[in-house]
Parts: C-alpha cells; sequence; structure tokens
C-alpha cells in the first residue's frame, strides 16, 4: 500500500470513528423501554443496558431493560467449541465479561452441589434436562422465567420454569463403515442389534454416572423394556460388548473414528460432527424408538449476578444465539426457538422414532438407578 | 556420623523457620488428610472402607490398584536401570542426547503418552494394525501398564544414574584387585550398593502408577482402579463421603509402602561423607552385555521417539491415521480463543508456586539435614506427603476442605480458597496444591545433597559468630544451589503437567491446560490433545530454559535423586 493511500484510509477511518461516536451518545439517551421490536426473544444491549423483546398483551415490544455489570460466571455442559461461541456472543453483545467451564451434567451437578453455600456459577447451560430436575430437587437451581420461553412448545419447558430447553437431541448409534465392514454387519437399526456377539468389544458409550447422554441410553431401556431392572438386564447384556465406558458423552466418537471399536451410542449430533471433521462414520437409530434429550439452561441458586444471569438465558433462548449452534460450533442439535433456522445437518424427526421420554420421572430415579448401574454393571464386569 | 550441628538450644531462626514449615504442611497438606479421614467415616465413606475385604467389588478395584502398581514399578525400576547403568558404565556415541531423551518423559503432559500410543499400538493403530494387521486391545490394564511404564520410568533412571555416578570408583578397583570378575564385582559391588536406589525408584512408581488419575480414565477400558473409582464418586455419584471412602483406601497403602521404604533405605543407605568421588568408574567391555544393554536402550528410545513423532505430527494432520492432510487448524482453534486463558493462567500461576516450593524444600531439607535433632525424620515424612499421598487424594482433600473458610470454635483461620467463589477466582488452591506437589522433589534432593557436604563447613561459619539465618543463606544455600536449580525446574515443569489433584479445583477463573487437555481426550479430538500436548512442551522447554539462565551460577549437572508425581 503506497503511503498516501495509507494516509487517505487513515482518515476515512478516523472520520467513521467520529461519526459512530457521534452517533452513540444519541442512542445512549433512548431507553427502549416500550418501543416497538422486530423479533420475538431478540436481545439487545443499548448503553450499558440489556433488553429482551416479548410480546405484551399481542405487540412486540422491549420491556424492563436490566444494567448488567460484574461478571457471568457459566457452568457449560455441551461441547466447549459451543460454550466458547456461546458465551463470546454474550459478552459482545451485552458487555459482560462472561467466563465458563465446560464439565459433563454429572460432573457440573456436583459442584453446584458442592458449592450451594457460597455458589460460584450464575447460570447452568446444557446437558439433558433430567440433570436440571435433579438439580432442582437437590435444590441447586431456581425458577426464571424468561418472557421468550412463551414462542417455545410447552415439552420443551419446565411449567414451575426451574429449566428450559434450548436444545434437542436424540440418540443415535455412530458406527465406523470401514469396521462395519470388515465384521461384515449393518450398521445397528435396533437396540437388540447392539448385542450381536460380532459387536464383543467393538462397542464404546459414555458411563451414566458421569455423563446425561449415557443415562438418556439407560432411561431410554427403562422406557422400552418397562422396569429397572429390566433394563439393568439389558445394559448387563450389552456390557458384554463394550470395550471401555468414556468420561463423556461424546467421547466415543474419538475412538470411533480410528476404528478402536465398530459402534456406539451417542447424541447423533455429536456423530454428525465427528462425521463433519473426517471420520469415516455413519449414523442410524433404533427402529423400537430412542430416547432423545432436552438441552436445559436454569439459573443458578442464589447467583451472584443474577441480571446477567437471567440475560443470558434470554439470550440463549433467542435465535440469534440458537443459530450459533450449526454456524459456528458444529453443533447439529434440534433448536428450540421456532424462528431458529433449521440446518440440513440436523436429524429429521419425521424420519426417527422416539420413545415417550418424560425427563420429570428420568431426573427424578436418576441417582439410584446410576448407582445400580454402577454396581451391578460397570463394576461387576471389571470383577471379573 | 552425624551431621548435625551440636550444641544444646535451637537458634531463634531455627525456631522460626520451623514453625513456619509446620503451619504451612499443616494447610497445605495435613488438614485435607484429616478431613479425608473425618468424611470416610460417614455412612457411605465407612460402608466402603469397612467392606475393602468383604466386598467383592471393592477387593477388586484395591487389586486392580496394587497390581497395576506392583507391575509398573517392577518393569520401570528395571527399566530406569539399564538405561541409567548404560548411560554410567558404557562407551558410546551419542549419551548426551539418549540422557535428554530419557527424561523427556517428565515433562511429558497427561494423555500425550496414552493418545499416541493409541494412536500407534491400538486395535486400529498405525504400527500393529497398519504393518502386522494386528488389533491388541490396548484398553485396561496392557494398556496401562505399558503407557505407565514409559511415564514413569525416568523417575528411576534418574535415581539410579545419580546414584550409580556417585557410587566411588575405588570400590570396584578394591573388587578388582581381590580377583573378582567384573561379573561378581557386579553382583557383590554395585547391585547391593544400588539398593537404596532401587527400593526408592520402586516406591516412588508404584505412588506414581496407583496414584495416576489421567490415564484410567482414558484408556483403563473396564479396568477400575481406586483413583478412577474415587472420581466417579464424585462426579457420578455425588457422594463425598464416598469418595473420602476410596481415598483412604488409596492413601494407605501409598504411605505404608513410602515408610517401609524410608525405615529399610535408611539402613542400607551408604552416604559417602567425604563429598564427590574421584576417578573413573569401570566401564562395561563384554561384548554380550553391551550388545544387550545398547540394544535396550535403543529400542526404548527408538520408541519415546517415536510417540513424540506422532504428536508432534498429529497436532498437525487433520486425524492422524485417518486423514493425514497437513492442517493448522488444531493450533488455529486453540489459540483462536479456545486456550489462550487457560495458556495464561496455567503458566502464571505455576511461575507464582515454582520458587516457593523450591524454597520451601529446601528449608525443610537443611532443617532436616541440620538443625533438628529429635523428629528430624518425621519432619522429613511431613515434608515428603505432599508426593506421597496420590494427587486424587490431595484434589479432594482441598475440595473438601477449602470450598469453605477453615474454621475453629467458629473464628475462621484460613479463608475459602477454593471454587469459583474464593479469593481470585479459587487460584489460591491451584497455587498450593502446586507447592506441596513439588516441594519434595527440592526437599529430596537438598537432602541428598547436605548429607555428601561436611557441616563442620557451617559449624566453621558458626563459630565466627554467624546467626542461623546469615549461615543459612551465605554458606549453605550456595552449596545446594545446585539441588535448588533442579528442583526450581523441575516444579515448574511439573507443576504445569499436574492433573489429577487440580481436576478437582478448576473455575471459571482458573482454567488450566491439563484440564483442556482431558476434556479433548475424552471428546476424542485427538488433533487438539496432540496440538496442546506441543503447546505445553514448548512452554516448558521456553521457560524451563529461561529460569535456568536467570538462576544458574554455577555449572550443575541436574542428575540429582528426583521424585515426581502427577
Amino acid at each position: 500500500m503506497k503511503r498516501s493511500k495509507l494516509i487517505a484510509f487513515g482518515a476515512l477511518s478516523a472520520l467513521v470513528l467520529s461519526l459512530l461516536s457521534a452517533v452513540a451518545p444519541a442512542q445512549a439517551a433512548r431507553d427502549l423501554k416500550g418501543s416497538v421490536c422486530a423479533q420475538e426473544g431478540q436481545v439487545r444491549t443499548i448503553s450499558g443496558v440489556t433488553y429482551t423483546c416479548e410480546r405484551v398483551s399481542g405487540a412486540l415490544q422491549y420491556a424492563q431493560g436490566r444494567k448488567l455489570s460484574g461478571t457471568l460466571n457459566v457452568l457449560c455442559t455441551p461441547q466447549e467449541l459451543w460454550c466458547v461461541e456461546m458465551t463470546k456472543a454474550f459478552q459482545a453483545k451485552t458487555g459482560v465479561t462472561t467466563k465458563f467451564i465446560r464439565l459433563s451434567s454429572g460432573e457440573a451437578l456436583t459442584r453446584l452441589v458442592a458449592s450451594k453455600n457460597n455458589p460460584e456459577f450464575d447460570v447452568w447451560t446444557g446437558g439433558p434436562n433430567d440433570s436440571h430436575i435433579s438439580g432442582r430437587i437437590q435444590g441447586v437451581i431456581e425458577a426464571y422465567k424468561s418472557p421468550t420461553r412463551n414462542m417455545l412448545k410447552s415439552q420443551f419447558k419446565d411449567a414451575d420454569g426451574f429449566w428450559t430447553g434450548i436444545y434437542m437431541g436424540a440418540l443415535g448409534f455412530c458406527s465406523n463403515t470401514n469396521e462395519l465392514k470388515r465384521l461384515g454387519v449393518k450398521a445397528p437399526t435396533s437396540w437388540n442389534d447392539l448385542l450381536n456377539a460380532k459387536f464383543k468389544g467393538n462397542f464404546m458409550m459414555a458411563h451414566p454416572g458421569t455423563s446425561g447422554t449415557a443415562y438418556t441410553a439407560l432411561w431410554s431401556q427403562v422406557l422400552r423394556l418397562g422396569s429397572e431392572d429390566a433394563a439393568i438386564n439389558y445394559m448387563k447384556e450389552l456390557n458384554k460388548n463394550v470395550l471401555s465406558y468414556t468420561r463423556s458423552g461424546a467421547g466415543p466418537t474419538g475412538p470411533l473414528g480410528r476404528g478402536e471399536v465398530a459402534t456406539g451410542l451417542v447424541f447423533s449430533h455429536d456423530c454428525t460432527a465427528a462425521i463433519l471433521r473426517g471420520n469415516p462414520l455413519v449414523v442410524s437409530f433404533p427402529k423400537e424408538g430412542t430416547g432423545f434429550e432436552i438441552g436445559g439452561i436454569a439459573l443458578v441458586k442464589g447467583a451472584k449476578n443474577p441480571d446477567a444471569a437471567k440475560a443470558y438465558i434470554d439470550f440463549a433462548l433467542s435465535a440469534e444465539a440458537q443459530n450459533i449452534g450449526p454456524a459456528k460450533a458444529e453443533s447439529f442439535q434440534i433448536l428450540t426457538n421456532p424462528n431458529a433456522k433449521y440446518d440440513r445437518r440436523m436429524i429429521n424427526l419425521k424420519k426417527v422414532t422416539l420413545l415417550n421420554y418424560e425427563a420429570e420421572a428420568a431426573g427424578t430415579a436418576s441417582v439410584k438407578l446410576k448407582a445400580r448401574f454402577d454396581k451391578e454393571v460397570a463394576l461387576a464386569s471389571s470383577a471379573k | 556420623m552425624s551431621t548435625k550441628a551440636r550444641g544444646g538450644k535451637y537458634d531463634i531462626f531455627t525456631k522460626l523457620a520451623l514453625v513456619l514449615v509446620l503451619i504451612i504442611v499443616g494447610f497445605l497438606i495435613v488438614l485435607p488428610l484429616l478431613n479425608i479421614l473425618v468424611y470416610s467415616s460417614q455412612p457411605s465413606g465407612s460402608a466402603i472402607v469397612k467392606g475393602s475385604f468383604s466386598d467383592i467389588v471393592t477387593r477388586n478395584i484395591i487389586w486392580n490398584t496394587v497390581k497395576l502398581g506392583l507391575t509398573v514399578a517392577a518393569l520401570g525400576t528395571l527399566l530406569g536401570f539399564i538405561m541409567a547403568y548404560t548411560q554410567a558404565r558404557v562407551e558410546f556415541r551419542g549419551k548426551k542426547i539418549l540422557h535428554i531423551i530419557n527424561l523427556v518423559p517428565i515433562i511429558s503432559p497427561p494423555f500425550a503418552f496414552a493418545t499416541a500410543i493409541i494412536v500407534l499400538f491400538g486395535r486400529s493403530g498405525m504400527i500393529t494394525r497398519g504393518i502386522f494387521d494386528w488389533r491388541p486391545t490396548l484398553y485396561g490394564y496392557p494398556g496401562l501398564v505399558l503407557v505407565l511404564t514409559l511415564s514413569f520410568f525416568p523417575i528411576a533412571y534418574m535415581n539410579l544414574l545419580g546414584m550409580l555416578r556417585s557410587l566411588d570408583p575405588a570400590l570396584d578397583e578394591a573388587g578388582a584387585s581381590l580377583g573378582a570378575n567384573k561379573w561378581r564385582i557386579f553382583r557383590t559391588v554395585t547391585l547391593p550398593l544400588l539398593i537404596p536406589g532401587f527400593a526408592g525408584s520402586f516406591l516412588l512408581l508404584f505412588i506414581e502408577s496407583i496414584a495416576d488419575l489421567a490415564n484410567p480414565l482414558i484408556i483403563g477400558g473396564s479396568y477400575t482402579v481406586l483413583a478412577s473409582r474415587a472420581y466417579m464418586a464424585i462426579n457420578g455419584d455425588y457422594d463425598i463421603s464416598l469418595a473420602a471412602g476410596y481415598s483412604l483406601l488409596l492413601l494407605l497403602p501409598a504411605l505404608l509402602v513410602f515408610l517401609i521404604q524410608r525405615y529399610w533405605a535408611q539402613k542400607k543407605s551408604v552416604i559417602s561423607v567425604t563429598g564427590k568421588p574421584s576417578g573413573r568408574p569401570t566401564v562395561v567391555t563384554s561384548k554380550v552385555a553391551r550388545t544387550f544393554l545398547l540394544t535396550v536402550t535403543g529400542l526404548l528410545t527408538g520408541l519415546i521417539l517415536l510417540i513424540y513423532a506422532t504428536v508432534v505430527l498429529g497436532a498437525f494432520v487433520q486425524i492422524i491415521g485417518v486423514n493425514n492432510e497437513f492442517t493448522l487448524s488444531h493450533f488455529q482453534y486453540l489459540l483462536g480463543g479456545f486456550a489462550n486463558g487457560a495458556i495464561k493462567t496455567t503458566t502464571t500461576l505455576a511461575l507464582i508456586a515454582t520458587p516457593l516450593s523450591g524454597i520451601f524444600g529446601m528449608l525443610i531439607a537443611w532443617l532436616v539435614v541440620r538443625k533438628v535433632r529429635r523428629g528430624s525424620e518425621a519432619l522429613d515424612f511431613l515434608g515428603m506427603l505432599g508426593i506421597a499421598v496420590p494427587g486424587t487424594v490431595i484434589g479432594i482433600g482441598y475440595a473438601i476442605t477449602y470450598n469453605d473458610p477453615v474454621k475453629i470454635a467458629g473464628v475462621t483461620v484460613f479463608p475459602q480458597v477454593a471454587g469459583g467463589a474464593a479469593l481470585i477466582g479459587g487460584s489460591i488452591a491451584i497455587i498450593m496444591v502446586y507447592i506441596i506437589r513439588s516441594s519434595p522433589a527440592g526437599q529430596r534432593s537438598g537432602i541428598a545433597m547436605l548429607q555428601q557436604i561436611d557441616p563442620a563447613i557451617e559449624e566453621a561459619s558458626a563459630s565466627l559468630g554467624a546467626a542461623g539465618g546469615k549461615t543459612f543463606r551465605l554458606v549453605t544455600l550456595p552449596l545446594i544451589s545446585g539441588a535448588f536449580l533442579s528442583g526450581l525446574m523441575y516444579a515448574f515443569a511439573h507443576s504445569m503437567t499436574t492433573l489429577s489433584p487440580i481436576i478437582f479445583l478448576v473455575t471459571p477463573d482458573t482454567s488450566i491446560l491439563t484440564q483442556k487437555i482431558l476434556a479433548e481426550a475424552d471428546q476424542g479430538r485427538y488433533g487438539n490433545v496432540f496440538a496442546l500436548c506441543c503447546i505445553l512442551i514448548m512452554l516448558i522447554m521456553i521457560i524451563g530454559g529461561l529460569i535456568n539462565l536467570l538462576v544458574r551460577r554455577t555449572q550443575v549437572s541436574i542428575d540429582r535423586p528426583m521424585v515426581t508425581g502427577r
């Protein structure tokens, strides 16, 4: 670049900047409360005050703004990349310093319980909502009804407001195509296909103790087979084929991609993300019906920064925030906001049979059922 | 011969130092351990402890743990000895490079070995399947033994090399002049003299391998050990008492083995009080012995190189072994926001902990060797607790103790230092763990150094009128500066790669690199794991080198007895 051009460029950008700064104070004077807005759920910040666009007696308008300050500590359960992008976007939008730590749902719940007296987090985002329900029972989350909830189908929200769904994912089988060929089997399409002796030492899933994904799988067996005993028996059979239980739900995708094992049980969107990274994998679903998760978001009880936490929940429910997942974070869960974009890489619910999964019952039973799994299935096998 | 200063009462400097050390040790390790005891006596914990022999599941977990510890300790000590003996007694080219390669695993980040081994030797390993069409199952006991032996043998290597070099060649010469051949000298002179070294190495490797949490989490398969079970108790069962129960079961064998070794090694230890040995050690000339030693050494070194090549290569290709297309995307991802904070925090906290743990270790060493007359062994033991206690146990102890302010009769005696709501986002607890985990290395090398230095030098200083503090500063410290430096280097590298205690203490403010590696390894994104390992190794090399330049005053070699722990 020539020197004169450089100067011209400098002058131009100075002009633009000064124009912008001239406009900013004009905006600062504005209070958006009561003013009309275009899209329900849209979150907007003007001069440090954050507003949510909501429907008040039929018309869309910005309600009472929140003056946000301080730091927001997010406990984040989905993929790390998603956590990075979501917190980054919220910080850019509101100016609130937003930090997160990524923990699997079991670990997250433990941390919340451990710091109950002096909470270290403000908001807990993502992970199957039965862990949020377990959190409600243990008294670590509190109700917050975001105005944006009105847009959501009733299955996506807790009537009392303790959790709200931000995405939905279905369990699927994730198989390595090369390994399937080598073993001479087709991708499993039934829960019983997993028990095929050819898959001995060739199957991987997460441990229900640490992973919400795996607990969803365990509860799916209870639903499908009718009782906890039957579910435990199925898991015992399945355990014969298990090479290793991973800590988090998406854990099997790595070994699956490498061909360490032939098939595994994960949320289908995790398998899809692995396929996009170049792994020779294929997704299939059990024809008897599969379990699904509703990824919940909840306000932590006694949060140090409840205003920012509530604004974050509003934001996470907005179409704008939900679109971040497929666009920037390799996350292809089904989104709960009806205005969020459908992505072709998401699953088509018309082609997948879902079990009649009730998170409430799953969450209530979780502590005991996980203990049973550990004692009767996982540890019993290590004792052999 | 006593190496203690003679005389009646302790001077004021010694008294102050002693009180300070006891307070620090009290908060850094004793209190968290006491809390483990308290919590494990609650119902679910005590059920596990009581059922440790009757309950088949618990008994198996204990046996798994002990079996793993014994195997790795035996194999690692053997390998370490072969490598050390080759280094000390065989003439060949490329010795220096070999020495460095053998030390690298000490500063190796967790998971680097486990992931690389799976890539190379797993069921779809580039070597096992790619070359031999063989599909071994590494998940479980075999993989753990392989990975842990490779990760920890350098501890034995360091220990035994230091001892081999300090053996007085005059002993060999005496044997030879009495008519013994080399093999006989090796059996009847060298080996017996090395017994404390073998015992020490075996102990450290045993404790290291039963304490390891990272590898059982990744390649343990269904082979459950106490460390991974205690982790599950916290993160799966949400039961702190249960975790404390398993921690206690893990703590007992570790402490027991530690005590046995100290007592045994102490009795057999040969201290050369005359200072450094003089003369040239005998060299192995037998063809058979030479070929054997060089073959084993060559194979092992080759394997280490192969593993590191995999780590580096894996960081720069899409999915190593599956899609070997060159890419910078892993680094772009990590440095584009994912790991920046962790890099900064981890380095800062490790840098704060490094000098503190170095000074602390030296201070204890000095008190133990020179000052404290009664109970010096107890003091030494207290200082070594940080390494004798498995990292998982320390982490759980800290989480129990420091997530709330420590109160005695309602008065806060120590603030809340762990957890996101604590001061400075919980970073103090992490620094505390770094200090207590790495100061034993300095303490050990300080003690080894001091025991070889005649106390008369310090006595001379004292009789010329210097007070305790002045003598320590002007006489003792310069004498043990070599040990101090190696302690610092080690403390830094070790802090940077610590995982098992940290995993219970990370907060949104203190994101730690090793924990990021665990997250990526667990999600199966090996490319990111390898790239993170590369970043971590680079950081250790660059900053470790800077520390070396800053502190180095005299030419020192770093082959002092070493201890480690992850």
